[in-house]
């Protein structure tokens, strides 16, 4: 029987996941209210049916659901698909190495950033019509496509994947860490199977399950997200999230009613995908069965292996030449449709938007700072806290805590931000700091945690103890020893969780009242109309702090145990 | 029917791993390949299977029943292999892990008998259905061996296969499997630390690389 300690640190899980747990539901319940039409503070205290009449009734429904539910769904399924077969055929190939490397840098750049590269590569007046203007078009003015905001949203979804692929793989590669690849493919080969057929009967099955919580959370960003479809999505009528977020803004109160039912209608949506996503995958383990084990050994299909790499290098270039783009555009003078090329070159623009930009980045900075520090806090708390408990606790506690973790993740934030704004208003806690910090916080947390966890349960506990003994206090063990040890993996969570919080669109703005420019609503508002140029210098400065906290979480440790070489790893 | 090396050596980044290895295994026998730890045993294992490691490198021709194996794929050279650990596929159970390997021209109701009769042969009646988790490591270990068996490979490949196995269970699986290889009557390749696992005097002993250089 394992003795029963007291840990000080007992009261931090609970603390965690007060935390999550009660922003999201006040702010779901003050979603829900107005759906049902109660809201005093526009004079409405009845509860009807009234906003969902309107909702169901409204002309712009059919259309926002209809490229919701393309924009989501295909892109859930393409990057879950491109991110598998990409790994089946070239797991611990050259190439392999080669997307591993690239793999940080890929996520650091931020959704509104890439977007907004893709919009300078793919629109109209795109860099790619550019590059066969006029010799081979023969525009001599951009012409009248839709490359850009098309209405069934496939500019929306081609942007998704490009970003989810590279966040799915960073997954998949984690995941396959704990299966013993390398045995597998051999005993699978070994018995006569091409190493692709080794990959879908044997190795997907057992990384699945690993994967099915990003998926579900892709899936949930996909049919939800706002800053995205207002910088590349269709508009008339744009996806839900959008059409809401418009009735929610609307100077015409009584509109928020309607929001809150369509924000209420999204919340369903997501939930009854997620639940037929799942039922889908059970369908597909049943039909797949006697498949699995049906023994045909198949020749080689070199075209699927070049199709993998085709598609891994076509979202590392896009990727690449969409940042070439916007550096290109941040130093442009004049560049006229058609020239491939800027004809003149001017710091002008940096230099008029850097005092403009000043003051957002620093806000961005500092709410990033904070609440990634207090996530990380918070989730080393809990982290420490598990060495109290006996082991078999833990092992069933992860296992439920997980979903509680992923479930900021899980549900549209337009479903309960409005509530949130709601209680907030009511507390007169709105466009407050501490309130934005919090609401940073409940998105940075499950991201921490997710990247700090499973290296921190890994640790060697008789590090730890050995310190303790000949130190004689634990608490020297813990902060010399133990965090010290850990330096490198604390430090990338915290970039991660910092990157987090300087993308977040929607939060901020609902939860600082307007009072808040971070550098991301201010690049989202601008990319409507402003001037590329403007645009372009604004997404670099977005990109410009995660990619410094990545690097500082990649170098710092590097520098600090630069002659210690166990502590490469 | 034999597998054949002839000098065979791996290189590793320009350096040799062990001295060059010739041997002759006949069909139904078993030779015993020891050596200090390091010296490139699994690695040799890894090489006549086909799956060496980018970075190494190979001289020397390998055989197996007058076939040249150096250029064919590891799915192509029909080359079984077992490990320590039994790597059972877990997301299939018994029936499944052993009808995976087996041929696709047999009919499900043949694959059915077949798997049926394996396993009762090994004294596992009724275990089709079983989850691999609830199995014992005596069990897992012979499961293994009757999936790897049952896809009919010219030549079986033993990594330490009994090092995970307690001393009572070490003795009964090494006799199953010495009594399948002489009864398909194929070579058997067996890498070991442990001298007792040997199946017979037929011991060959691998040298470090340099000495020989």
């Amino acid at each position: 029987m394992a003795e029963q300690r007291k840990s000080p640190l007992q009261f931090f899980p609970y603390l965690t996941l007060a935390v999550f747990l009660l922003p999201i539901l006040l702010g779901l319940v003050g979603t829900w209210l107005p759906a049902f039409g109660f809201l005093p503070t526009v004079g409405a205290g009845r509860f009807t049916l009234q906003p969902w009449l309107e909702l169901l009734t409204h002309p712009s429904l059919p259309g926002a659901l209809r490229a919701t539910l393309i924009s989501g769904v295909a892109a859930t399924l393409l990057s879950l698909l491109l991110s598998l077969w990409i790994t089946a055929y070239l797991y611990k190939t050259a190439f392999w190495s080669c997307i591993e490397r690239s793999l940080a840098p890929l996520l650091a750049i931020p959704h509104a950033a890439f977007a907004l590269g893709l919009t300078f590569l793919i629109a109209p007046s795109g860099w790619l019509i550019r590059l066969a203007s006029p010799w081979l078009t023969g525009f001599a003015h951009p012409p009248g496509w839709s490359t850009t905001g098309d209405s069934l949203a496939l500019s929306l979804t081609l942007t998704m994947v490009f970003k989810e692929v590279p966040f799915l793989l960073l997954l998949t590669m984690a995941a396959l860490n704990q299966i013993d690849v390398r045995r597998t493919v051999w005993v699978g080969r070994s018995l006569g199977f091409q190493r692709f057929q080794v990959w879908t009967r044997l190795i997907i099955p057992q990384l699945y399950p690993m994967l099915r919580l990003p998926v579900l959370t892709v899936l949930a960003y996909s049919l939800s997200v706002v800053d995205l479809a207002l910088i590349i999505g269709p508009s008339l009528p744009p996806p839900l999230a959008v059409l809401v977020d418009r009735w929610f803004n609307d100077p015409d109160l009584s509109r928020r009613l309607v929001g809150a039912a369509g924000a209420t209608l999204l919340f369903l949506l997501i939930s009854i995908l997620i639940g037929i996503f799942l039922l889908a995958e059970q369908g597909v383990v049943r039909l797949t069965k006697p498949w699995l084990i049906n023994g045909v050994r198949r020749s080689p299909r070199n075209l699927m292996e070049r199709g993998a790499r085709l598609a891994a290098a076509t979202i590392l270039a896009t990727t690449c030449l969409c940042f070439f783009l916007l550096v290109a555009w941040s130093v442009t003078g004049s560049w006229r449709f058609p020239d491939a090329y800027p004809h003149t070159f001017s710091l002008f623009y940096w230099t008029k938007s850097l005092p403009l930009v000043a003051q957002p980045l620093a806000t961005a900075a500092v709410l990033g700072f904070l609440s990634a520090s207090i996530a990380v806090i918070l989730v080393l708390g809990c982290l420490e806290n598990e060495r109290y408990l006996p082991r078999s606790r833990i092992d069933s506690l992860s296992r439920r805590s997980i979903w509680v973790l992923y479930l900021p993740l899980l549900i549209p934030q337009i479903g309960f931000l409005f509530g949130i704004q709601m209680v907030l208003v009511l507390l007169h806690l709105e466009g407050s700091w501490f309130s934005l910090v919090w609401i940073h916080l409940v998105f940075v947390l499950p991201y921490v945690f997710l990247t700090l966890a499973m290296t921190y349960r890994r640790y060697d506990q008789r590090y730890f103890d050995v310190a303790a003994i000949l130190s004689g206090s634990s608490r020297r063990a813990f902060f010399r020893i133990k965090l010290l040890m850990l330096a490198k993996p604390i430090l990338f969570s915290f970039a991660v969780g910092f990157a987090v919080s300087i993308a977040q669109y929607l939060p901020t703005l609902y939860v600082g009242a307007g009072r808040f420019a971070t550098i991301t609503t201010e690049t989202v508002s601008l990319a409507g109309g402003s001037d590329r140029r403007v645009i372009a210098v604004y997404a670099l400065c977005q990109f410009l702090l995660p990619f410094l906290l990545y690097s500082l979480a990649i170098w710092l440790p590097a520098l600090l145990f630069r002659n210690r070489q166990l502590m490469k790893n | 029917m034999s597998l054949v090396l002839d000098a065979v050596e791996i290189y590793l980044n320009g350096s040799r791993l062990f001295a060059p290895v010739s041997l002759n295994v006949p069909p139904g026998r078993t030779l015993t390949l020891m050596g200090p730890s390091g010296c490139g045993k699994s690695t040799l294992l890894a090489a006549i299977c086909g799956n060496l490691e980018a970075g190494f490198s190979l001289n020397g021709t390998m055989q197996l029943n007058g076939r040249r194996l150096n250029e064919l794929p590891m799915e192509e050279r029909r080359i079984g292999i077992l490990f320590q650990d039994d790597l059972l596929f877990p997301h299939l159970d018994v029936f499944g892990n052993m009808a995976f390997g087996l041929p696709s021209r047999l009919t499900r109701e043949q694959k059915r008998k077949k798997i049926v009769s394996t396993l009762a042969m090994a004294d596992l009646d009724g275990f089709e259905n079983r989850d691999i988790a609830t199995l014992s490591g005596g069990q897992k270990a012979r499961v293994s061996l009757l999936r790897t068996l049952l896809a009919e490979p010219q030549a079986l490949l033993l990594d330490e296969p009994f090092s995970k196995l307690d001393r009572q269970l070490k003795q009964n699986v090494r006799e199953f499997v010495f009594q399948q290889i002489s009864n398909l009557a194929i070579p058997a390749l067996l890498v070991t630390h442990d001298i007792d696992d040997a199946a017979d005097a037929n011991v060959l002993e691998l040298r470090n690389g340099e000495d020989n250089a």
